[in-house]
């Protein structure tokens, strides 16, 4: 492997955000996790949720909104409340704009097999393009309207629908250390600002974009007033903090129960079919993280299974140099919906890079396409005129 | 209600907006009278313990105080200064008497580490007893100081949080309804918050 | 000492597409503006974020108004639960009552403390030694040596930094902010050499800024520079790189500062 600083017990490198390492070397996020494993008292917090369902039931039009994306975690969600409390939801998602089609039949599937009303929002494309060159450029990552608009529009529809009880999926503490288990997440604007909005706020964006954007086309990313979340009497939760989470085993059960499928994933092991089958920028997403700190998904999802103890160090290792840092077959996709070149596109992630790693950018494999890579809408390219201005402003401030 | 004191001195704005945030009903008293249409009081303070003392009686502060706090046992808090005079006398710039709440002098920080400042302004971890105003604070929780002289009690079950400054700094004070902190709750991030929330529903 | 502080350095001005309107913007040697951000959206993140204070300075040349900055300041105030050190365009005692009195806990000063330096003593008597912090540009010139620069960088003056430093401690500076013009936004390091120079011969705290662009200079900050507190205003807005990354990243190598979850 390389010379990162790494996690004596799951391999998370020193780059991976949040990330401290104790006398012994171990990470906190592995020592998060024993606490998860050994003191949290589960009996103890699934009683929390029944009172705090049961406070909310059958008094407004609806008893819980569940964002939604469909992926294993938000259908695990809906499914659990459903089966286990039999409640009322208002299914919300945020289309970010790159559904891909096994999700779209999974989302079908499982809404008619379950049975809730399902919202769904797809903001202005014009305006994701912007947002998505403006945050890559500026922050190094794309995703920025997806993070915001995910995190804030169910928020609006809480506040619309008067629908005060929010859940969540899985609480931030089993991947990063922002909060820790002993700690309730609330999911609200202090999560927000900590890690959902990459430091930038639409406000900000707005300001970014130098007036170049009607400002109301940024209500869909915008994180409501707290004045106006208290008169609902919001609460906005994480159920990963009430019932321990095992996407292993959760995944399974959505698969057996729901005929929800797993997909393949750009630059993924095989066998890890049900993670992040959600998106078609995914394979540029992690990408770019592993060409500005030498790690991504494969690293990830096996310091997760070192963790449940799944599978031993040097079985991950293995995983790991096979399958990280290939160049994904969508990177040709996002370059003309952002109207970037690729030699624009790697000098741009570069200039993110997280100390000490550096990326070698000679030796770039390319990686397998995926069936459905065809059907992966390319419409609404960006022209070059458009990009430029941005692009100058992001010049201006690197050179 | 909540009422703050307005004597001339103290960060009021800071004060006032962090009870405003936490959603209570809050008022400026600029007058002793309208102490009495409060249910609770704070005492905020930023400065010299002789002005204060001086700007409180001048204003009949001290009598409203009084008789509002000690007479009525109105729920309590004094923040930095406004924690200082509730004691019985301060060494600060000469000798003067407090409000004589507590049984406690006014002393400055002497420290013999000369990587030490006086005055002490920063983050420091405290340590506190279990007790209402400080539930759901973890022990070793940093708050923001600023000062050079502390409130030393005479009778130590009064305090309830210390930090370490060469010796244990006395943090906060608590006896009956009245509760108070040398640090600046609305300072202090969530923790600060956290503090003022619970005195905010604090039933003493 | 105490632990160690991580500042953000929030930079006002007023913005180019709305004249109205003052935002933050970077800057790279005090010039090269670049519109970055709203004065209170930003702050509150940074709260969240778990930064140790804020420090905010009106770099405007024309809009100078104290009323200006004492408006925004008011709007942070609202919302925000921490220190704030306000600066730009003070230049008289009522100028530190106004910015205090709308939620300023220290007043930074910087050009009119070298043209009036008595105000240092003033207003350290009136409202005490910790709400006054003295701001030093400074830059290095042909000669090697360093010279110290008011109004915006733009004038140079006869003063070196380290006597200039030394000076405002003894008239009741609580803390001085310094910075190296030529550093400022650039992202290849802090000048420690200057800081050390100041932080081992004063007792008050010393804030260094200018030129941060890795978690490591922060670290040098502190280590080699010795000082108190690292103040940043690039860093943060144009990369992946979240406050509470850059405070784990420094607890790693081994400094004492807060650590805030």
């Amino acid at each position: 492997m390389d010379n990162l600083k790494r996690c004596k017990k799951c391999l998370l490198p020193e780059t991976h955000e949040s990330i401290i390492f104790d006398e012994e070397g171990v990470c906190n996020i592995c020592r998060q996790s024993e606490f998860k494993n050994e003191k949290i008292d589960w009996n103890k917090r699934k009683e929390e949720l029944t009172e705090l369902i049961e406070s909310h039931r059958g008094k407004y039009d609806y008893d819980c909104i569940v964002p939604f994306s469909g992926g294993k975690d938000s259908t695990w969600t809906l499914y659990y409340l459903m089966k286990e409390y039999k409640l009322k939801p208002l299914v919300v998602r945020f289309d970010h704009g790159f559904l891909r089609h096994n999700l779209n039949e999974n989302t079908i599937r499982v809404l008619r097999n379950l049975g809730a009303d399902f919202h769904t929002f797809t903001p202005n494309w014009k305006i994701v393009q912007k947002l998505m060159l403006q945050s890559f450029l500026e922050k190094g990552d794309f995703c920025w309207h997806c993070h915001t608009g995910i995190f804030s529009y169910p928020m609006h529809v809480a506040i619309k629908e008067k629908v005060p009880l929010i859940f969540w999926g899985e609480p931030s503490a089993e991947y990063t250390s922002y909060y820790s288990y002993d700690q309730a997440e609330e999911v609200d604007e202090k999560r927000f600002n900590r890690f959902v909005n990459l430091g930038i706020t639409a406000l900000d964006m707005a300001v970014r974009l130098g007036g170049k954007i009607d400002e109301r086309d940024l209500k869909p990313y915008t994180y409501p007033r707290l004045k106006e979340l208290r008169k609902l009497n919001y609460r906005s939760v994480c159920l990963g903090s009430y019932i321990p989470w095992d996407v292993k085993r959760q995944s399974e059960i959505i698969q057996n129960e729901l005929g929800w499928k797993g997909d393949l994933v750009e630059n993924v092991p095989p066998g890890y079919n049900y993670e992040k089958i959600e998106c078609y920028m995914q394979g540029v997403r992690d990408y770019i993280k592993y060409i500005k700190r030498g790690y991504t998904r494969p690293t990830h999802l096996a310091s997760l299974d070192i963790r449940h103890g799944r599978i031993e160090r040097e079985e991950a290792e293995k995983l790991i140099s096979g399958y990280e840092g290939k160049e994904p077959q969508s990177l040709a996709i996002f370059l003309e919906l952002v109207g970037l070149t690729k030699d624009e596109f790697y000098k741009i992630a570069a200039s993110h890079s997280v100390s000490p790693w550096r990326m070698k950018l000679f030796e770039v494999e390319a990686g397998e396409k995926l069936p459905d890579f065809d059907a992966w809408s390319r419409d609404g390219k960006m022209k070059r005129e458009d990009a430029s201005s941005q692009l100058e402003r992001w010049e201006k401030s690197v050179k | 209600m909540i009422g703050i004191v307005d004597y001339g001195m103290g960060n009021l704005l800071s004060v006032y907006s962090a009870f405003d945030y936490l959603g209570a009903n809050v008022i400026i008293c600029k007058h002793p009278e309208e102490l009495s249409e409060v249910g609770k009081i704070v005492i905020p303070g930023v400065g010299a313990f002789k002005d204060c003392m001086e700007l409180l009686k001048k204003e009949h502060f001290d009598e409203a105080l009084n008789e509002q706090v000690i007479k009525l046992g109105k729920p309590t808090i004094g923040i930095c200064l406004g924690m200082q005079v509730m004691a019985k006398k301060s060494f600060e710039g000469g000798v003067y008497g407090g409000l004589g709440w507590f049984d406690a002098d006014v002393i400055k920080l002497t420290i013999t580490d000369e990587k030490k400042r006086v005055p002490n302004i920063g983050w420091n971890e405290v340590s506190h007893t279990s007790n209402p105003l400080f539930e759901g604070v973890p022990e070793n929780t940093d708050f923001y100081f600023v000062h050079s002289y502390f409130v030393n009690c005479h009778d130590s079950s009064d305090v309830i949080a210390t930090y370490p400054y060469d010796i244990p700094v006395t943090a906060s004070i608590l006896k009956n309804n009245i509760f108070a902190t040398q640090f600046h709750p609305e300072k202090s991030q969530d923790f600060g918050l956290k503090i003022l929330d619970n005195f905010i529903s604090w039933n003493p | 000492m105490s632990k160690r502080r991580l500042i953000p350095k929030l930079q006002l001005k007023t913005s180019h597409y709305n004249p109205s309107k003052m935002v933050l913007v970077t800057t790279k040697q005090f010039s090269d503006f670049i519109e970055i951000g709203d004065a209170v959206s930003q702050s509150k993140i940074f709260q969240d974020q778990g930064a140790d204070e804020l420090i905010f300075i009106n770099i405007d040349r024309v809009n100078k108004g104290i009323d200006i900055l004492a408006g925004i300041i008011h709007n942070v105030s609202a919302e925000i639960f921490m220190p704030i050190t306000v600066g730009g365009g003070v230049q008289t005692e009522q100028d530190f009552r106004t910015l205090l009195s709308n939620g300023a806990d220290k007043i930074s000063i910087n050009t009119i403390a070298v043209n009036n330096p008595d105000i240092i003593n003033n207003a350290s008597a009136k409202y005490g030694a910790q709400c006054v912090v003295v701001s030093i540009d400074y830059k290095q010139e042909a000669d090697e040596k360093c010279y110290v620069y008011i109004n915006n960088g733009s004038t140079k003056t006869k003063l070196s930094p380290i006597d200039w430093a030394v000076e405002c401690e003894q008239r009741g500076a609580g803390e001085l902010l310094l910075c190296n013009i030529d550093r400022d936004g650039m992202r290849y390091g802090l000048d420690n050499e200057i800081c050390n120079a100041i932080a081992t011969q004063v007792k008050i705290p010393v804030i260094t800024s200018g030129g941060c662009g890795l978690a490591k200079h922060f670290i040098d900050g502190f280590k080699q520079g010795q000082a108190d507190a690292v103040a940043s205003g690039t860093f943060f807005a144009m990369q992946d790189q979240n406050f509470m990354q850059t405070r784990s990243q420094i607890k790693n190598s081994g400094i004492n500062i807060r650590v805030y979850s």
